[in-house]
């Protein structure tokens, strides 16, 4: 392009996305967003149509975690916009960055309730790291590569930016902006030292590993953390895969649906090494006791999560590439490392089920035995999501994708999408609940029209299931609108978006399904049919201890 | 307990709505508040603020607020009162 050749704001937006290496962007055209679309129409930068906003910005967050890059999303004003807000809230409970653009009604008429107009920028404030509203054309630019940043940095997020439509079709000079680079926390050298003495005198140490492991790039240098000091641990559901799957000492997910290996040590610990992790309620049961004898060094890239929820002896807020790496010291932990694996050989997952009914669990293990190594697996929210996170095994964090914290149902099938754009070559398997499955079902259409070959496990109790779990134990089985016995015919609504499928009730048919699946050249869905006895255990009764866990034997008596 | 916080913020059209919702949200309320504008595009913003919590929990969520350039804690209001007694 010539110096000095005005392009309209809406090519400026293509041409920022394609500067920061955006090759695919979710959406979902409309009114106000439509110079946009007209200057995506021909260029580089690819769009896949979504069916839904949700689904669009589930997609770019599917895409971000797992490629590690930044998910772009598009929506139009009003409905579009309000569409956005739910994915958005996932993507700032789990930190993912993403960069959602939104067309906004012209400056003119904003403040008048125009068509499709409603305030946006009102609404991002409690589900967005930032966002903006361009007013100027000349901040469109800035403003955009500042969104980028904002996103990435730190601890990154979602960020928002709503464009009116006459900035959109106002014309500017295309310049690269200087933008200011963001600082991080930097570790401190005293904090590191007061880190390591802690090390040094513990005698029963665990590591706590949460997303932030993952989100910080620190997968290696956590593991050689772990080869170094020999350090027992635990890892949140953002955490799974953070740890190679055998290591000596891994106990798996940790809290309300952790193992009870993984729940006891650390309550018995004297040292809980936190790394980019921050005390959730489903993680710490009642906090008060959580790890009640323990000091706590706690390690994150958000300084905020510090003493947030426990005050830590040691806080250390910096890049955990860094931060790991200088705490890393050979220990003397032999009786505590015998201890956590006693614990964890007489806690160890029992697949053997009485009867021909298929066991969720064993499924589901049997589905990670046989994946290959370029595999991601997404799932949705309930008890099928529990059962991924304590049965499956990952290679890499990028390798899981659940929504952790907000826990939405309906993230599992347009997450998949993402995943499987970022990722082509990987074999990309979503397992859903018939009721997570229903809530972004119209992604079916987005699946076919672009022959992903995604892989869809249904784990069908024809319930709510988690929340029949509740009730039957915690509200006197009062089972309040959570029968689902009238789901549709899962495999015949799939063959509508043209994706093969066939349903299995027996365990006998688990091998021979999964094979099936796997072997698919396109999409596939598994439809499992279960028994809606199963439930999901251990389970920690909310306001108990972590060492208080029920377990189906208890529940019986 | 009543705490007293002076922040500095860039002059955006939805900051003092930013501010506000994070301190309501963390679970502080708002005794009393003075804002007013600089020449340099930045606004200074004096609140005493009240709650049972520490006010770590709302400074350190303040301070990740994009906009807001500085945000310092003074004294809670009755130990401001002892030192100067």
């Amino acid at each position: 392009m010539e110096p000095g050749q005005m392009i309209r704001g809406a090519d400026a937006v293509i041409k920022v996305l394609a500067a920061h290496g955006v090759t695919t962007v979710f959406g979902y055209p409309g009114g106000a967003i439509m110079p946009i679309y007209d200057a995506l129409y021909g260029s580089p930068v690819e769009h896949l149509l979504s069916r839904h906003e949700q689904g669009a910005a589930f997609a770019a967050v599917g895409y971000a975690r797992a490629s590690g890059k930044t998910g772009v999303c598009f929506a139009t004003s009003g409905p579009g916009a309000t569409n956005l807000i739910t994915s958005l809230a996932d993507a700032l409970l789990d930190s993912v960055p993403l960069v959602a653009i939104t067309g906004q009604v012209s400056t003119a008429v904003i403040g008048t309730d125009a068509f499709q107009e409603i305030d946006v920028l009102g609404m991002s404030l409690s589900c967005t790291k930032h966002s903006f509203m361009v007013t100027d054309v000349n901040d469109l630019i800035p403003t955009l590569y500042q969104a980028f940043e904002i996103a990435a940095s730190g601890r990154p997020g979602p960020v928002l930016v709503d464009i009116p439509k006459d900035i959109q079709i106002a014309h500017l000079e295309y310049r690269t902006p200087l933008l200011a680079i963001i600082n991080e926390p930097q570790a401190q050298m005293s904090d590191i030292d007061a880190a390591r003495a802690l090390l040094a005198e513990a005698k029963q140490p665990m590591l706590y590993v949460g997303g932030g492991v993952g989100m910080a790039g620190a997968v290696d240098q956590l593991r050689e953390f772990i080869k170094v000091t020999g350090i027992p641990s635990v890892a949140t559901l953002k955490g799974l895969g953070s740890i190679t799957h055998g290591t000596s000492g891994y106990l798996g997910m940790l809290g309300m649906h952790g193992g009870k290996a993984a729940n006891l040590a650390v309550q018995d610990c004297d040292l809980l090494i936190v790394v980019g992790a921050r005390f959730d309620d489903r993680v710490t049961g009642r906090l008060a006791s959580f790890a009640d004898k323990a000091k706590v060094i706690h390690l994150d890239i958000d300084a905020a999560e510090l003493g947030k929820l426990r005050m830590p002896e040691v806080a250390i807020a910096g890049d955990l590439r860094q931060i790991l790496p200088a705490l890393a010291m050979p220990m003397n932990i032999t009786p505590w490392q015998a201890e956590v694996e006693h614990l964890s050989r007489k806690h160890q997952w029992d697949y053997q089920h009485p009867g021909s009914l298929i066991y969720a669990p064993a499924l589901l293990r049997r589905l990670a035995n046989k994946l290959p190594e370029d595999s991601v697996v997404c799932c949705d929210v309930g008890q099928h999501q529990m059962w991924v996170a304590q049965h499956m095994w990952f290679r890499r964090p990028e390798d899981h994708l659940s929504s952790a914290g907000l826990g939405t149902m309906g993230f599992g099938l347009p997450a998949a999408i993402g995943a499987q754009v970022a990722r082509p070559d990987a074999t990309v398997v979503t397992v859903s609940g018939d009721g997570s499955f229903m809530m972004n079902v119209q992604e079916l259409t987005t699946i076919k029209r672009r022959k992903l070959p995604v892989k869809i496990v249904l784990v069908d109790n024809q319930k709510l299931g988690m929340v029949k779990q509740w009730q039957q134990l915690f509200f006197e089985e009062r089972y309040s609108e959570t029968d689902l016995s009238d789901n549709p015919d899962f495999v015949l609504l799939a063959s509508a978006f043209d994706i093969p499928g066939r349903t299995i009730f027996s365990s006998d048919e688990v091998e021979e399904a999964l094979t099936e699946m796997l072997a698919a050249k396109g999409p596939y869905l598994l439809h499992v049919a279960i028994d809606d006895a199963f439930n999901v255990w251990p389970l920690v009764p909310p306001g108990a201890s972590n060492s208080d866990m029920m377990d189906e034997m208890e529940k019986q008596t | 307990m009543i705490y007293s916080l002076e922040l500095t913020v860039q002059q955006r059209p939805e900051v003092l709505e930013r501010v506000l919702r994070v301190t309501r949200h963390r679970g502080f309320t708002i005794t009393q508040m003075q804002m007013r504008m600089n020449d340099d595009a930045s606004l200074s913003l004096d609140m005493e603020v009240d709650s049972d919590r520490a006010i770590e929990l709302l400074s350190n969520q303040l301070n990740k607020l994009i906009d807001v350039t500085l945000c310092k804690v003074l004294l809670p209001m009755s130990l401001q009162q002892t030192a100067s007694a």
